[in-house]
């Protein structure tokens, strides 16, 4: 077997078609999860009851089973809760009707989730005390302190581990193929087994994986330069 | 008009205050002065709740609060009439001084933004930082920052302002920067309670002396007579402690 270098540039060019996809993918679990995962983090340092003891068991269950298991686990139990569900109060949706990314979005929410509120909890750890008590002596209340001082001061030092995530996750949906949603990954397999050429396939495959990582990092790089102007003169 | 009944405060089983009852008039600059581990800056905190204290009632103007059990609102109010000053400044590290001197106007007492930039920068103005409003904390000296802090008391108009050792943390030859425009807001009339290791300002800008040690408070009195007749021994003891023969002559 010999490697066709120029395959791999027209592997390249198909793939493309790919890329929306693998980019919706990313974008729905990365600000979903970071949803989800604000929530779970501000619930567990607050030690919410009720929800605390949920937010934890969340938090380790998910990060203490592959991203693999929750999507399996949510293609198949979701649709059975999902009908019994609608069964139950005589509605006429069933869950065949659900395109197949759908799951893909909830399961991969979930699992970025988990991983985002222990990058938002570290965040929101190193805010010093003294910010906490200056927005309380001049009487703003635990959510306005949270929006205005908190979180802003959170996510600008948590964002290079967020871009480690948000990294993360965009390589994690080429798992989205079990629920046969065509990334970028799943576009190389198919273009590589109509043209018995896998390795330029895969190669062209990476080769973009890591275009758009370079464009997550300079995009982060760029975020870094505007959050940081607070930090220009050195040390606070 | 400010008073402190029976306040008290402990932490696990250290009782750090036993009891404290203090009246403040408007206008009043008392100064709290005290060994370390005396309970002055845990005072200082209880009165707007930075700390909670275990009993007690504080009453700022029409509000009277129950330490025991004190409603949400109650606080919420309580700290809407006092504002402070940190030791170590605390200002807002990602917002710019005129930001910092906005928050509370804009987020918490709803001026128009316009007129709270307004107001924000002539309080920037008073305490000498005119040319700083969109400088970040970082880039200002510590004495700049903590008149920014000062500025950012003053914006909310308080009742009384709260001063935790505002020089504490600053390099000598920046203190007499801070000092000078808490002196300038002093004579305005504004009610401050300052907690402070600086002798000869405690005796030129207080009205009234309060020494606290282990909890209680042993003796208070004008400044011209507890400087230089204390009554009580561990007054005398901590007043010779810190202040060399004969520096504090008026």
């Amino acid at each position: 077997m010999k490697l066709d270098p120029a395959f791999i540039w027209t592997a390249f060019i198909q793939l493309l078609s790919a890329v929306p996809t693998t980019l919706e993918l990313t974008a729905v679990s990365v600000l979903c999860g970071l949803l989800i995962g604000t929530a779970a983090a501000l619930v567990r340092i607050y030690r919410v009851p009720v929800l605390h003891p949920l937010a934890s068991a969340y938090v380790t269950f998910i990060r203490g089973t592959p991203m693999l298991t929750h999507l399996l686990l949510i293609m198949f139990g979701l649709p059975m809760i999902i009908d019994s569900v609608a069964e139950g109060l005589g509605l006429p949706f069933r869950s065949v009707s659900i395109p197949m990314i759908g799951f893909a979005f909830i399961s991969f929410s979930i699992t970025a989730g988990a991983y985002m509120s222990e990058v938002v909890r570290s965040g929101i750890l190193a805010v010093n005390r003294g910010q906490f008590e200056a927005a309380y002596s001049i009487g703003m209340t635990t959510p306005q302190l949270l929006r205005r001082i908190v979180l802003p001061q959170a996510f600008a030092s948590a964002l290079p581990n967020l871009s480690s995530a948000v990294i993360g996750t965009m390589h994690s949906t080429t798992l989205a193929f079990i629920a046969s949603v065509v990334e970028i990954n799943a576009k190389a397999q198919i273009v590589a087994s109509t043209n018995w050429k896998f390795f330029e396939a895969y190669i062209a495959a990476a080769l973009l994986f890591w275009g758009l990582t370079i464009a997550v990092e300079r995009l982060t790089a760029l975020l870094e330069k505007r959050i940081h102007i607070y930090n220009r003169g050195g040390v606070a | 008009m400010i008073r402190l009944t029976q306040i008290r405060k402990s932490f696990g089983r250290n009782e750090v205050l036993k009891g404290i009852d203090l009246a403040v008039e408007k206008g009043e600059v008392v100064v709290i002065l005290g060994p370390s581990g005396s309970g002055k800056t845990t005072l200082l905190r209880c009165i707007n709740y930075l700390e909670k204290p275990n009993g007690g009632e504080i009453t700022i103007g029409d509000l009277t609060v129950h330490c025991k059990h004190p409603s949400k609102k109650d606080i919420h109010r309580l700290r809407g009439k006092t504002a402070m000053v940190f030791q170590q400044y605390n200002l807002f590290r990602h917002k710019t001084a005129l930001e910092n001197v906005m928050e509370g106007l804009v987020v918490v007492h709803k001026v128009p933004k316009e007129e709270a930039r307004r107001r924000s920068a002539e309080l920037l103005e008073k305490v000498g930082l005119g040319d700083k409003l969109n400088a970040y904390p970082s880039e200002l000296s510590g004495g700049q920052q903590q008149r920014v802090g000062i500025a950012r008391a003053l914006a909310l108009n308080p009742e009384v302002i709260l001063l935790d050792e505002p020089t504490s943390a600053l390099d000598p030859e920046l203190v007499g920067e801070v000092l000078a425009v808490i002196r300038k807001i002093a004579k305005e009339g504004i009610t401050m309670i300052i907690v402070t290791h600086e002798m000869g300002f405690a005796q030129d800008v207080a009205s009234r002396v309060v020494f606290m040690d282990q909890g209680v408070i042993v003796e208070e009195g004008k400044p011209s007579e507890l400087f230089r007749s204390p009554k009580e021994e561990r007054t005398k003891q901590f007043l010779q402690r810190i202040t060399p023969e004969g520096v504090y002559s008026i």
